[in-house]
């Protein structure tokens, strides 16, 4: 699903020097894995995940999502395949205040052609378990339910890759765990899922391990294949 | 991302932020309400002025030939006028110009005693053609019209405004009545529809009409005319004619170029024009202040616009995220500035129309809503919408998402 080959990220500063955050990085993520991608603060995880989740274009290399290079794609049309492919999940939710649960979730139909199918954001806030909520203001549902209307926008389109960038970084234990759980069935589901994240408990959900250090990969390696669903039950029980 | 799509989500975004979207709007409404009074009250001034030279010319298919030369000023009375324009030249005007379908031929007298029994008022005494009132457009509102016959026998019989009634006989009927103008009696045979008010002011109902033979021999003893009406048979061609009439006039006068002409010839319509013009001149002034009022609003909506923008630009990155293009942003923050302009435009036209009908009942004048106002001002609110957003627009557009999505 996702190859990088000799991927670069060079940003550069205000004064003009150059900031290397990915150097010559290549990959490949097959459909319907679960990646979790760690590393210090600063080593390049979000410049990655902006990459793979086409808000960004990579200095140098090349992209393919699906077969398809994207990494000269205009704006255009990245933000074609972020509509149609791509759901993005947030650490800090970033929902629409003053709007309500089902009106958030509703936002990526209007960018595809048709009409917003309203029953369908409807079903999907259902499958998060936020059927009753549909018409709240997020400012009155907790960050657990916030985030499960996040994760209920990025399905809104039906994405193949949902992209995690520490999605239970604001979240209490429980409710991580419970998002931790959600996504999980997603994967069961056949979505691939990145997910980034400093936590030890929330990586182990995942089924393969990416290690940035200074914008290399120093370390991919698989994760023991019960060890998720364990801690799963555990924490269910 | 469709029209009706973005219409609804700014509609909503306006309503999610109802006191910026009503600061928003408030520029462009009084500007608009402004621009709609001012115009409509400009035109209903413009159409009653109309109206009031109409009542005082009746039609405007005519040009008017008086006595004296070009700056001669004022109303020409038989006292007033040099005596030049003679009935031969009346009689030589019909027959030889082709566009006059026919004359009519005035004689005018201010400040002549006219009394029935010990009742006594002055209106202006004019001497008349058969035709005038037929020329004039004027009615009767009661008895008969002067006759030709009237006119050949030196038939001294008159028609009466209705003022002359009002002074004269306020509790009687006039017709067939004896009143005296300077002492020579003359009947009664019809009153004159009232026209009202001239476009000075004064009343057009203070007359006594009479056959202008009679004027003529058995009242002021003069053999000239105060003005000759000549209708046309082409009112668009009234230049043409005023031409042909003047150069027969100067050759029956003796007249060579250089010198100065001894009569004038006016198009009652071109004289209207002229001062309508002056009026609408004017109502153009203040209604380009209007418009300026306008784009201030304008202005209002392009700041609030750039601070909204910067408040929304989470909101931005969001919808980028999820797979808006620049051009969805683009169009989302256009619309909402045209929508919430229109909003402004038409709250501004109500408030205009409801001032327009107050400002015209208050000074009797007849409404006249300026529709094309009206729908310029709708127009003219959207486009400083989408002129006015169009900057702010762009910002949005161009917010790096992942900048917008960070913290
Ligand atoms: N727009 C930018 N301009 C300049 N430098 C940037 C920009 N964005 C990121 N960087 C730099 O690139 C490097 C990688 O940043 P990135 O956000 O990818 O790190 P991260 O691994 O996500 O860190 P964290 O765990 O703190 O979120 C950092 O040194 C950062 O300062
Ligand atoms: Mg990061």
């Amino acid at each position: 699903m996702i190859e990088m080959q000799g991927i670069s990220r060079i940003y550069t500063r205000e004064d003009g020097t150059p900031v290397p955050a990915l150097r010559d990085v290549s990959f490949s993520i097959g459909r319907g894995e679960f990646v979790t991608v760690r590393g210090a603060s600063g080593s390049g995880k979000s410049s990655l995940l902006n990459i793979i989740g086409c808000l960004d274009t990579p200095t140098a290399g090349i992209y393919r999502l699906d077969g398809e290079d994207v990494s000269g794609y205009d704006d255009e049309q990245r933000s074609t395949i972020r509509c149609r492919k791509i759901g993005f999940v947030f650490q800090s939710f970033n929902l629409l205040p003053r709007t309500t649960a089902v009106e958030n979730v509703e936002i990526p139909a209007l960018y595809v052609g048709g009409r917003v199918d309203r029953d369908r954001a409807l079903d999907i806030l259902g499958r998060v378990g936020l059927a009753e909520r549909a018409g709240h203001f997020v400012s009155e549902l907790s960050g657990g339910e916030q985030q499960r209307v996040a994760i209920a926008r990025a399905l809104m389109n039906d994405a193949p890759l949902l992209l995690a960038d520490e999605p239970t970084g604001n979240l209490d234990s429980a409710a991580g765990e419970s998002i931790m759980r959600l996504l999980a069935d997603l994967h069961r589901e056949g979505r691939t899922i990145v997910l980034v994240t400093h936590d030890d408990s929330v990586a182990a959900w995942a089924q393969r391990e990416l290690l940035i250090r200074d914008g290399v990969i120093a370390s991919d390696r698989q994760l023991p294949p019960l060890h998720g669903r364990a801690a799963s039950v555990a924490a269910g029980a | 991302m469709n029209l009706t799509k973005t219409a609804k989500l700014a509609l909503l975004s306006l309503s999610r932020n109802r006191l910026r979207s009503f600061l928003m709007m408030l520029g462009v409404t009084v500007g608009i309400a402004s621009l709609t009074a001012l115009a409509s009250v400009g035109e209903a001034t413009k159409q009653e002025t109309m109206r009031r030279f109409k009542r005082m010319l009746g039609t405007f298919d005519m040009v008017i030939i008086e006595p004296g030369g070009a700056s001669t000023r004022g109303m020409p009375s038989l006292a007033t006028v040099e005596p030049v324009l003679k009935f031969a030249d009346a009689a030589a005007i019909a027959a030889e110009i082709p566009a006059v379908r026919q004359v009519s031929e005035m004689q005018f007298a201010l400040d002549l005693d006219v009394k029935y029994r010990d009742k006594t008022t002055s209106p202006s005494v004019i001497g008349v053609a058969a035709n005038y009132t037929a020329v004039r457009g004027e009615e009767l509102a009661a008895g008969s019209d002067i006759t030709p016959e009237d006119v050949a026998s030196l038939a001294r019989v008159a028609l009466i405004g209705a003022d002359v009634v009002t002074d004269l006989f306020p509790d009687q009927n006039p017709i067939g009545q004896t009143l005296r103008i300077a002492d020579v009696p003359f009947q009664i045979k019809g009153i004159l529809e009232s026209r009202g008010v001239g476009p000075g002011g004064a009343s057009m109902d203070n007359t006594i009409l009479i056959p202008v033979t009679t004027a003529s021999k058995r009242l002021f003893n003069r053999d000239y005319l105060t003005a000759v009406i000549a209708q046309l048979e082409d009112p668009t061609r009234a230049a043409s004619a005023i031409a042909d009439i003047s150069a027969l006039l100067r050759e029956r006068h003796g007249i060579i170029p250089p010198a100065e002409d001894d009569f004038r010839v006016s198009s009652p319509e071109a004289q209207v024009m002229q001062i309508t013009e002056v009026s609408s001149t004017l109502s153009k002034v203040l209604v380009g202040v209007a418009v300026i009022a306008t784009l201030i609003g304008g202005t209002v909506i392009m700041s609030l616009m750039l601070i909204a923008v910067s408040e929304r630009r989470r909101e931005i990155g969001i919808r980028r995220a999820v797979g808006a293009n620049r051009r969805d942003i683009m169009v989302q923050f256009l619309i909402e500035a045209a929508v919430v302009a229109l909003a402004g435009g038409i709250v501004g036209v109500l408030i205009g129309v409801g001032t327009t009908l107050v400002i015209t009942m208050l000074s009797d004048l007849a409404p006249a809503i300026m529709w094309t106002a009206v729908g310029g001002s709708v127009l003219l609110s959207v486009a400083i919408g989408l002129v006015f957003g169009l900057q702010p627009a762009w910002r949005a557009a161009n917010i790096d998402p992942i900048e917008a999505l960070r913290s």
